[in-house]
């Protein structure tokens, strides 16, 4: 499920939500319809040097168009600069259809949506489709200030009195324990920088909040900080052939390097494209996609590893 | 990624399908067909583009298609992928569900099936190891398409088992030149 076509869209509009914020209208020059999509979904974007993800977090009702939302990283890749500085109307982006790895999952309890600065995006599309069914839900967002919050004025029309906000500037700060301890039988959603991601994390653990119903999107995979790769062996099932990985390289270079054929895109364990499934192996999962129990069948070869040898069903 | 060396493309006859297939007697013969789309995308995954006329390079592909560049997903493996072609009468049988193996029927537009030539009245899998021509152009056939997991997952629809057996045929070209959709395809020999 990991494949996706790429398609070369046009900008019909570019505007600031925030001084640092970027949105962007993109349309098919050919065809009425874009792919559908929901909630939670987003797409990559082809920008020189590498691929980017960015939320949808329009209506995805409205299949004529995609809305994303850019947030300009100055200590970032360079990609999110680029498009601040190049995506005017008409611009032409290569963009592939949305892939969900963050979907809402049925809607039978109370929904309890988290946000922190640009990860409103998915989560605005959440209580968007929460809201068209009369779901019982309720937006947290975060963000420094109302200034700097994007989206905030298409957010409150959709939520109206659901949505709480909690600007640092004004001495308003989320309690993410007293939070927690008022969501018992709900379904939590969060999406924002490591830190708020962390603090909920560590206010699960502590209440014992069950961890089924926590879902959580990450901008960045986990730094991993102190990891240190080790070489080990890959062995493709179908031919029996055992590839070396050493200790400075990915699988997914290996894997590249004796054409076993794997798409990629954000080689850096968020995004999904590479995955593949493994028979048997002692697998260091280092992304930020798949959850337990897909991890005793796959890995996503960009950044995950094994000790000894690994069998990939390929 | 456009440097020619990287570009592994088989002479079609000398695939073993085509070599196995050469000599051998029996095919339809006496058919008239006709070029109806023709599609092309820059690299991997990309959306195909149609096309009202297009420029077919002996021995390379299509110009400015994924496998005349060489930024395909199969293009590191060698094989015959020149340029690729399907039935229209297939993607009719998709579409009426015939035979009922999958949910219901599956409609696969031109654009969508990931093969450069959407034709009618040619019977594309009696053609490996066969000269024929579309329009000013010389194909011959090498071996015949086999659906794949990666065009499934690109679309999304189950197409594995109702592709199998009429997924087209992979050909090469002999003679190059310029093609367009109502171009008349027959058997050389």
């Amino acid at each position: 499920m990991s494949d996706r076509l790429i398609m070369k869209l046009r900008v019909v509009g570019a505007k600031l939500t925030t001084p640092d914020v970027l949105v962007l209208d993109l349309r098919h020059p050919k065809r009425p319809a874009l792919p559908a999509w929901t909630a939670g979904a987003h797409v990559d974007v082809m920008v020189p040097g590498g691929v980017r993800q960015y939320s949808l977090w329009g209506d995805p009702e409205d299949r004529s168009r995609y809305r994303i939302a850019v947030k300009r990283e100055t200590a970032g890749r360079g990609g999110s600069k680029w498009l601040h500085e190049h995506a005017t109307e008409g611009l032409e982006l290569h963009v592939s259809a949305p892939r969900n790895h963050f979907d809402l999952d049925g809607q039978v309890r109370p929904c309890v949506l988290v946000a922190g600065g640009i990860g409103i995006t998915p989560i605005f599309a959440m209580a968007r489709a929460l809201a068209a069914v009369g779901a019982d839900f309720t937006l947290h967002y975060c963000a420094r200030s109302a200034a700097e919050a994007p989206l905030l004025d298409d957010v409150r029309s959709v939520c109206g009195d659901r949505l709480t906000t909690w600007f640092s500037q004004e001495g308003r700060r989320l309690d993410v324990n007293a939070l927690l301890a008022q969501s018992a039988g709900a379904e939590l959603y969060v999406c924002g920088p490591l830190g708020l991601t962390a603090a909920v994390e560590t206010a699960i653990d502590a209440q014992g909040f069950p961890v089924e119903r926590y879902h959580r999107e990450h901008f960045a995979a986990p730094s991993g900080a102190g990891f240190v790769p080790e070489a080990f062996e890959a062995i493709i099932a179908s031919t029996g052939r055992t590839l070396h990985v050493p200790a400075h390289r990915t699988l997914l270079e290996v894997l590249r390097d004796n054409h076993v054929v794997r798409g990629s895109s954000c080689e850096i364990g968020v995004c999904g494209s590479c995955e593949c499934d493994y028979l048997s192996g002692d697998v260091i999962h280092r992304d930020a996609v798949l959850g337990l129990k897909a991890r005793g069948a796959r890995l996503m070869p960009c950044v995950s590893r094994a000790r000894g040898v690994l069998i990939l069903n390929l | 990624m456009t440097d020619k060396t990287s570009v592994k493309q088989i002479e079609p006859f000398a695939h073993p399908a085509a070599q196995a297939a050469i000599g051998v007697e029996g095919g339809t013969t006496g058919w008239k067909g006709e070029l109806l789309h023709i599609h092309i995308a820059p690299a991997a995954s990309y959306e195909m583009e149609e096309l009202s006329k297009a420029t077919c390079v002996a021995g390379r592909g299509i110009e400015g298609d994924r496998y005349f560049l060489g930024t395909g997903t199969y293009s590191p493996r060698p094989d015959v992928r020149e340029i690729t072609l399907i039935e229209q009468e297939a993607l009719d049988a998709l579409a009426r569900n015939d035979p009922p193996l999958q949910e219901g029927p599956v409609v696969l537009a031109p654009e969508e099936h990931r093969r450069n030539l959407t034709v009618r009245g040619v019977p594309l899998n009696h053609l490996v190891g066969r000269r024929f021509r579309v329009g000013e152009v010389i194909l011959r056939g090498g071996r015949l398409n086999f659906p794949c997991k990666y065009l499934e997952n690109l679309l999304d629809r189950p197409l594995f088992l109702p592709l199998y057996n009429r997924s087209g045929l992979n050909c090469g070209i002999e003679k190059g030149g310029t093609i367009q959709p109502g171009d008349v395809i027959e058997l050389l020999d």
